[in-house]
């Protein structure tokens, strides 16, 4: 049997009467960089805490390289956590804050001075050993925080939201910095965030969490392409999500049209979630459309246009580069491949109308609410 | 104790200290400028330093416990005695409130209340009648040596003692230790002792290396707190120590009373600057050790 390097099987936590994880079967492999990623509350941290050893499950097992951790307290596991708000020791400079662990180890001076050296160059602060954390900046915090994680060489580096305290400009940089550093590193990576545009950049796997459960565990492409619910669908990137029948294989029929898709292997007349990215919507002139609807917003990106359109009282949204007007009627046409078909969930009808579009952007851009 | 930072530029003068500042030379700075004035003047307001040296050489003659004599340096040995009895009774609180800091600290935040509730208690009731509390407690015939007499381990003498003397100052000076422990403690964010525990300290290690060192500070304070008052005090030695135990705040008093207001003046002005020189020692070597040198 292959060997995986964290496995947890059936693994449930519940704080006093809350379940914050239930029956979670999930695995991670050596060099992968894996990303948790769900809304606040989903038990994202609470899975990574499990493996770091500052939670227990209440049920299931987790295993770590075969064993299972159960018995084994955090500081004797063979994982480093960089912390959400970077928890830098304020007592002690950046050499002693990156020096700790292997302090604690009694490694020898002349290999402790070598390995903080090393990883100083690795974040880009060299010469920065006898600054305190006080006065370094956000961003060189966050740097350090990983310097003090990966100093250990541990074989799986945990991190909690580690660029949410971070702006804009400076977490697009770190995303990519964490990306080499684990490529160059070679050790697996368990990321967690909430935000979906730095899950699909930076991961080999995502696994997306909602109220406590898997909602889907796979590539990038794969979860945005082919998402399995309409949480999943809504969660990552921008969907519309419209209640449909499947006719037949390859066949569909939604807000009264017959659409020809690529998907199969549903039921003849059974109702499904059908998604339709905003961006593989193609605007054409009225009468040309399969659909028709009235623009009612008109948001300019920069890149594209952001319009709402109202189609037989649901409001689609379509990124276009086209310019159209608030009032004007289109029609839109769209690709059998454009088109992607779900099965019924619990979350069907709850997501991906935007007539409550701007909601929703506050609650997914919410980056100061800790689980 | 935690500096605090002027919010102001410098130079500029804040309208609102002013009432405290006021206050402050009132009650405080013109105070201490008297003592100094007194310390260092003779009855007719002369400059002199004879009030200082002769704390430092005065003598007289103690009685050892053979029955002999013997000639020591007076205040040199009662100030000694005062510092050795607050040194311990100052260890004692600090070893005794360090955990009970902690474990309050860590406490749910309504037990948390109740605690610093009970801890100050005490401290509503008067000086005065804690002591008066103690001496019925630990008399021959007090509550304790009643109860060490059930269990057939009594009668013990206590009271007159060096050690009745520890007792009244721990537990009056005792509240001093915990709280500005437990004020620091509180604040302690919990992701360092995470942060800690996932680079590999076990339990003591956390202890040591990060719980210990944040909260200095506030030990610092503690004993402050705790021995500047235990040194100079002098009821509580006068009253459970019978008076046997003359301490460096009773000579001041008795000075004092004596209308050697220069004198007194003296002794407290030397006591002043030793404990100051403590203190700021303490403080660098703190410092020096703890925090690398920062």
């Amino acid at each position: 049997m292959h060997n995986h390097l964290i496995e947890f099987k059936n693994v449930s936590k519940t704080f006093d009467t809350t379940e914050a994880l239930s029956n979670i079967n999930l695995y991670v492999d050596e060099n992968e960089f894996l990303t948790l990623l769900g809304p606040s509350g989903c038990g994202k941290s609470t899975l990574l805490r499990l493996i770091a050893g500052f939670e227990s499950p209440t049920d299931g097992q987790l295993l770590f390289e075969g064993q299972d951790l159960s018995s084994i307290p955090p500081h004797k596991r063979k994982v480093n956590t960089v912390f959400q708000k970077y928890a830098l020791f304020p007592h002690l400079n950046v050499y002693d804050n990156i020096a700790f662990g292997m302090k604690i180890q009694k490694k020898s001076k002349k290999e402790i001075e070598y390995e903080v050296g090393r990883v100083l160059e690795l974040v880009n602060l060299k010469g920065f050993d006898r600054r305190s954390v006080d006065s370094l900046s956000g961003g060189q915090q966050q740097r350090i925080a990983i310097a003090r994680a990966i100093v250990n060489k541990p074989h799986v580096l945990l991190l909690d939201e580690p660029l949410a305290a971070l702006d804009l400009k400076l977490r697009k940089d770190m995303q990519i910095e964490l990306k080499n550093m684990q490529k160059e590193l070679g050790v697996t990576f368990i990321y967690v965030t909430h935000d979906q545009e730095e899950a699909l950049s930076m991961s080999d796997t995502i696994v997306v969490l909602n109220e406590g459960k898997i909602q889907q565990i796979g590539a990038p492409c794969d979860i945005y392409n082919e998402p399995r619910n309409a949480f999943v669908a809504d969660f990552i990137g921008e969907s519309n999500i419209i209640d449909g029948v499947m006719l037949e294989n390859y066949k569909a029929s939604f807000s009264g049209h017959t659409f020809q898709c690529l998907d199969k292997g549903f039921a003849e007349g059974e109702p499904v979630d059908v998604v339709v990215r905003p961006e593989d919507v193609d605007i054409v002139p009225e009468g040309e459309g399969m659909l028709c609807g009235n623009v009612t917003q008109v948001t300019f990106m920069g890149v594209h246009n952001e319009i709402i359109v109202d189609i037989g009282g649901f409001k689609w949204m379509i990124q276009t580069t086209d310019s159209v007007n608030v009032g004007e009627r289109i029609g839109i046409s769209l690709d059998p491949d454009a088109i992607h078909i779900m099965k019924k969930s619990e979350y069907s009808g709850m997501f991906g109308d935007y007539s409550s579009y701007s909601n929703e952007l506050d609650e997914l851009s919410d980056p100061g609410r800790d689980e | 104790m935690n500096k605090i930072e002027p919010r102001s530029g410098k130079g500029r003068t804040n309208l609102s200290l002013m009432p405290y500042s006021f206050w402050s030379l009132i009650f405080v700075v013109v105070p201490l400028v008297f003592v100094a004035y007194y310390a260092f003047t003779d009855d007719n307001f002369r400059f002199t330093t004879e009030n200082i040296t002769r704390f430092f050489t005065a003598t007289s003659a103690l009685k050892e416990d053979d029955g002999t004599l013997r000639e020591v340096h007076t205040y040199l040995v009662i100030f000694m005695r005062s510092l050795k009895l607050a040194a311990i009774s100052t260890v004692i609180c600090l070893l005794m409130g360090y955990p009970l800091a902690y474990i309050i600290a860590r406490a749910k935040a309504r037990t948390q209340k109740m605690l610093v509730t009970l801890i100050m208690i005490p401290m509503w009731m008067n000086f005065l009648i804690r002591t008066y509390a103690w001496m019925t407690i630990l008399q021959d015939t007090g509550i304790l040596n009643s109860m060490l007499s059930v269990v057939g381990l009594g009668p013990v003498r206590i009271i007159g003692t060096e050690a009745a003397v520890v007792i009244g100052m721990v537990y009056d000076y005792f509240p001093y230790m915990v709280l500005p422990i437990y004020s620091i403690m509180a604040k302690m964010d919990m992701k360092l002792f995470e942060a800690a525990r996932d680079l590999g300290c076990n339990g003591f290690g956390v202890l040591k290396r990060v719980i210990f060192p944040l909260s200095l500070p506030g030990v610092l304070s503690g004993i402050n707190m705790v021995l500047i008052p235990s040194v100079s005090t002098f009821y509580i030695s006068q009253k459970l120590g019978n008076g046997k135990f003359f301490l460096i705040g009773d000579a001041i008093e008795g000075q004092y009373i004596a209308n050697n207001l220069h004198f007194a003046a003296a002794i407290a002005f030397i006591l002043m600057v030793i404990l100051l020189v403590c203190m700021g020692l303490l403080k660098y070597l703190a410092a020096k050790f703890v925090y690398g040198g920062e």
